[in-house]
């Protein structure tokens, strides 16, 4: 192997290959924050020390064996009861009602419209001041606090959906297991594509926003509306329905017809938000993080990188992470 | 046969540790002054075992991570010089309440399992 931290995380990319990306990020973050510390301790003999830091910390194989099945035990603790699977149709369709999934995408709904303000404004002030600032030398640091903040942003918005949409997100942010100075670090968020798909989402995050919020409120309005139809014709006494100068009474026959199709609207919309919170949940996941075929292509990449690498390096025997 | 005496050992180990992890790292928490991170309460316990803990560290981090979730522990995140920034935990009062409960059930399970393993039983 590779005697590197960078070998290690490549090979435990590898080992992870095929499971859930957000579940890798993880992974390999908690390893790398564990193999540099353990190297920077060590200041004389940078290999042994990385042979006992992995002796100690555990082979890629072990690591990845120990985090899929702590995942499995996890994802059955917090993935709710199944449905039973021989229900008809017809209570199936309003046993959405008790969908936890559904309101949490109703909820996530809202959200999305105060977020995607908050998203928007961010990327658009950040990337002007810094393209107008980048003249002077304060242009710099600027751009670095905008970057912090769009990273900021990419772990928090996946907290958020997977807090309402339930769809398994990192739970440590995203690093790239670059070493080396801050220069090095801060240089690798501009390379990191995941930087740009995440600004590019805090933009979309507006229109979709926008769009969630009114299927909402127009869906819910008139349910609730055609509803309370007959009970306000009713205290009223005048025709609810006014369309020019003619008003329009309901028949007294139609008030039940009235209040099933308004209730049968709010159901209708629980779906449809159950519908659009799980392609959200899809998106979000494609852009914040990536998918699991990205994900393997990733390790492929890795994988070729690393032998073409240590093929060059073998005559001068593999450097530890020197740091 | 050998093999497979290998994997049931290893498969004990891990039902084992299973339990007892968290009740290590409560302890650790609990005795320490200050907030520690992952790679800081690993090496405590590397130190205490020098024959070599029954566990990889590298099984710690969840473990503390799912603490957390739980209200055990609280932390806070520090940049650092050498690698990503360190997650620094330090116990809640209700880590510590949970932690003098656990030690009773352990010193319970552990008196039990060495009375029927040193046949006082029966």
């Amino acid at each position: 192997m590779d005697r590197t931290v960078e070998g290690y995380l490549a090979q435990l990319r590898q080992q992870l290959a095929g499971s859930d990306p957000a579940l890798t990020q993880d992974a390999l973050y908690d390893a790398e924050e564990y193999l540099r510390s353990a190297l920077a301790e060590a200041h004389d003999h940078p290999a042994e020390a990385f042979d006992s830091a992995v002796e100690a910390y555990g082979t890629p194989e072990e690591i990845a064996a120990s985090y899929r099945g702590a995942e499995l035990t996890v994802r059955a603790a917090l993935k709710p009861p199944a449905p039973r699977s021989n229900r008809s149709p017809l209570s199936r369709f309003f046993g959405v009602a008790a969908d936890p999934a559904a309101w949490g995408a109703l909820f996530y709904m809202i959200l999305a419209f105060a977020t995607g303000i908050a998203y928007f404004t961010i990327v658009v002030t950040g990337l002007s001041l810094t393209a107008g600032l980048l003249i002077l030398i304060v242009g710099i640091p600027f751009a670095l606090l905008f970057l912090a903040v769009v990273r900021a942003v990419s772990f928090a918005e996946g907290r958020i959906v997977e807090g309402l949409l339930g769809v398994r997100m990192p739970r440590r942010p995203r690093n790239v297991g670059v070493q080396g100075d801050l220069w090095t670090r801060v240089k690798s968020w501009f390379t990191d594509y995941r930087t740009w798909t995440t600004m590019l989402y805090m933009l979309l995050q507006l229109p979709l926003g926008i769009i969630y919020f009114t299927v909402l409120v127009t869906g819910f309005a008139t349910s609730v509306a055609t509803i309370m139809l007959p009970a306000i014709q009713e205290a009223a006494d005048s025709p609810v329905i006014r369309i020019g100068e003619y008003g329009y009474l309901i028949e007294p026959w139609a008030y039940p017809l009235l209040v099933v199709c308004g209730l049968l609207g709010l159901v209708v919309m629980l779906w449809i938000a159950r519908g659009i919170g799980y392609m959200h949940g899809a998106y979000a996941k494609a852009m914040l993080v990536g998918t699991v075929e990205q994900g393997q292509q990733w390790a492929a990449d890795a994988a070729t990188s690393q032998t073409s690498a240590s093929s060059q390096s073998t005559a001068g025997d593999a450097p530890g992470g020197g740091n | 046969m050998e093999a497979n005496e290998d994997a049931m050992l290893r498969k004990f180990r891990k039902e084992l540790n299973a339990g007892t992890v968290s009740l290590v790292l409560l302890a650790i928490m609990d005795r320490s002054a200050d907030p520690l991170y992952g790679y800081q309460i690993a090496k405590s316990i590397q130190v205490a075992t020098p024959d070599g803990a029954p566990l990889k560290q590298g099984t710690l981090y969840p473990v503390l991570r799912s603490m957390e979730e739980n209200g055990l522990l609280v932390s806070r995140v520090e940049p650092s010089v050498s690698g990503p920034p360190r997650k620094y935990y330090s116990i809640t009062d209700h880590g510590r309440a949970v932690f003098e409960q656990w030690r009773g059930a352990w010193s319970h399970t552990r008196d039990f399992v060495d009375s029927i393993l040193e046949g006082n039983v029966g």
